[in-house]
């Protein structure tokens, strides 16, 4: 018989306060925020809600001629840097994911790969910009790199973790079924290993996002890295705080559609 | 002191002084032997015996997941290979939950070499078979326990294997469930007419469902008891064919030998 999930009532009476709560947390963040800049009234440290809400107006229009900032416009800053997180995530995701396959299946290599990914892991990403820059120069290749070398490890751990970990009893079923070795990895490790890959990608996404902006720190306009850092150079305060409201708020929304996606794709996460 | 087995491939399952013991050196745990034992095809043999007295293993070995220590065990005259020639149901369902319940049947069938169009047709035909009707759609968590349950009994009929083994598959269903679930594989399996092994720790259950039963001995386990149940296959309404004299006389026998058996020591 289908049974209705029963945490869908609830969440659905939760919700509505949540939302309520949320805004309210908001709503006195920004007045904080008023407050404090009013009080210092040093623009270029703290710019005020107003300077920041009407220097987004600025970067968002052609104004006098100068078109956002530095010739484009903000929408245009942050999607060049999405694009970038795209393809180095997406590199990034399926390299982790072929890694981390072969290092839950072969003994072996995890024996002598494992280390190498955990030392990459640990590295910031800025620690190799400069090599990759040495050996790719300046334009697209080293920031697409950086991305994927950074979204690599996350994929990589959490799949091999989860193809290593694969139930016995699932396995043992598909075995008993006449499935081949083959078989057993595609019908049934892998899906397995679905919900703890997703956790792995969404935190691939999580640190390309957070390394875009050290990936635009040579050559980085357009995109929304290198327009903060250039508007840090010449302390445009409230441009750096619109660049990183539009950091943030996209990072959320993307999570938001990520969570979605796993949803979607991944009805049994939790069911059984 | 033991002659070669008879591979005769009328019998579905051949079992020559078998011994299994897992582990080695100090930590070796001898679980079930030395035994000898054959299943004639289209019989449904039901194993008896207490909690770790080695029924899983015994299974085990006829499934192909072990190797024995020593003897031999053939299926229909062959070593024994996963996934070769035996459907097998666990005390757990093990159904994929990220296949919808016509999903699990399909993957059975793709394995068994069925082609598209023919499994397409067999998954409803299947599920009627176990007492299902419109649940092909529907995802794992939708239908309860016992229901998943003839789900995997239906997928370990799928790919028409000879033989079908059966390790305490209603052990953790509700009484009122498993017993609905003991008259439908009784029905079943005489439609089907494959031969069962089927592994249990319920007297009753052995009686109702076995055409004959072996009672195992504490572990290792050895065969305490061997006997047929000659109560018909058809013809009789669950509750009639409990409700016979010899019936009662039955349970009473394997009780007691079950009882005797707890008792014992295989060796
Ligand atoms: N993989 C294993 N390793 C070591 N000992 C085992 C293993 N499987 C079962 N045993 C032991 O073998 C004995 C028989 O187990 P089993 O065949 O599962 O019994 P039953 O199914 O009758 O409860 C038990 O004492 C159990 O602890
Ligand atoms: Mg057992």
């Amino acid at each position: 018989m289908y049974r209705k999930s029963p945490d869908q009532p609830v969440s659905r009476r939760r919700a509505v306060p949540r939302f309520a709560v949320r805004t309210l947390a908001v709503l006195v963040l920004l007045g904080l925020w008023q407050a404090v800049a009013m009080a210092l009234d040093n623009p270029s440290f703290i710019p005020a809600p107003k300077a920041v809400a009407d220097r987004l107006l600025l970067l968002s229009t052609t104004h006098d001629g100068i078109r956002g900032y530095s010739g484009s416009l903000l929408i245009e800053h942050l999607g060049v840097s999405l694009r970038r997180i795209l393809i180095g995530s997406v590199i990034g995701v399926v390299g982790g994911l072929v890694l981390g396959v072969v290092l839950g299946t072969v003994p072996w290599i995890r024996i002598v790969a494992e280390p190498v990914v955990t030392f990459v892991r640990a590295l910031p990403p800025l620690a190799y910009f400069s090599l990759l820059i040495i050996w790719f120069g300046i334009d697209e290749t080293p920031k697409l790199w950086l991305l994927a070398i950074a979204a690599l490890p996350p994929v990589a751990v959490a799949t091999a973790a989860a193809v290593h970990g694969a139930p016995t009893d699932l396995v043992e079923a598909a075995k008993a079924l006449g499935a081949s070795r083959r078989q057993v990895i595609q019908d049934v490790v892998l899906p397995n290993a679905l919900p703890e890959i997703f956790t792995g990608v969404r935190l691939a996404v999580g640190i390309a996002y957070s390394s875009v902006v050290a990936a635009e720190t040579v050559n980085g306009v357009p995109g929304i890295g290198g327009m903060v850092r250039d508007a840090q150079r010449y302390l445009q305060t409230d441009v750096v705080v619109v660049g990183l409201l539009a950091i943030g708020i996209s990072g959320l929304l993307i999570d938001g559609i990520l969570r979605v996606a796993e949803k979607r794709l991944i009805p049994w996460r939790g069911r059984s | 002191m033991s002659s070669p087995p008879d591979l005769d491939r009328a019998t579905a399952v051949h079992a020559h002084e078998v011994e299994h013991v897992y582990g080695g050196g100090r930590d070796a745990v001898t679980a079930l032997g030395p035994l000898s034992l054959e299943v004639p095809q289209g019989s449904f043999l039901v194993i008896v015996g207490a909690s770790g007295c080695g029924k899983s293993t015994l299974l085990r070995l006829i499934a192909g997941f072990e190797q024995p220590t020593s003897g031999t065990v053939r299926t229909g005259g062959d070593q024994p290979v996963p996934g070769k020639g035996a459907g097998i149901v666990f005390q757990q369902p093990r159904l994929f939950p990220w296949k919808s319940v016509g999903g699990n049947i399909e993957l059975a069938l793709r394995y068994a070499g069925v082609p598209r169009e023919e499994r397409a047709r067999q998954i409803p035909e299947l599920l009627r078979r176990v007492g299902l009707h419109d649940v092909a759609h529907r995802r794992i968590w939708q239908i309860s326990g016992g229901q998943q349950q003839r789900v995997a009994i239906a997928r370990a009929l799928a790919g028409d294997n000879p033989l079908l083994l059966l390790d305490e598959p209603f052990a953790a269903l509700d009484a009122l469930t498993r017993e609905r679930l003991q008259e439908d594989l009784r029905r079943v399996s005489a439609e089907t007419g494959r031969t069962s092994v089927f592994v249990t720790h319920s007297v009753e259950e052995a009686v109702f469902l076995g055409s004959r039963v072996v009672v195992l001995t504490r572990r290792p386990g050895r065969i305490a008891l061997d006997l047929d149940i000659p109560l018909p296959r058809t013809g009789l309404e669950p509750d009639e064919l409990r409700a016979l004299p010899e019936y009662a006389a039955l349970r009473a026998t394997v009780s007691q030998a079950v009882r005797t058996a707890a008792a014992l020591r295989g060796k």
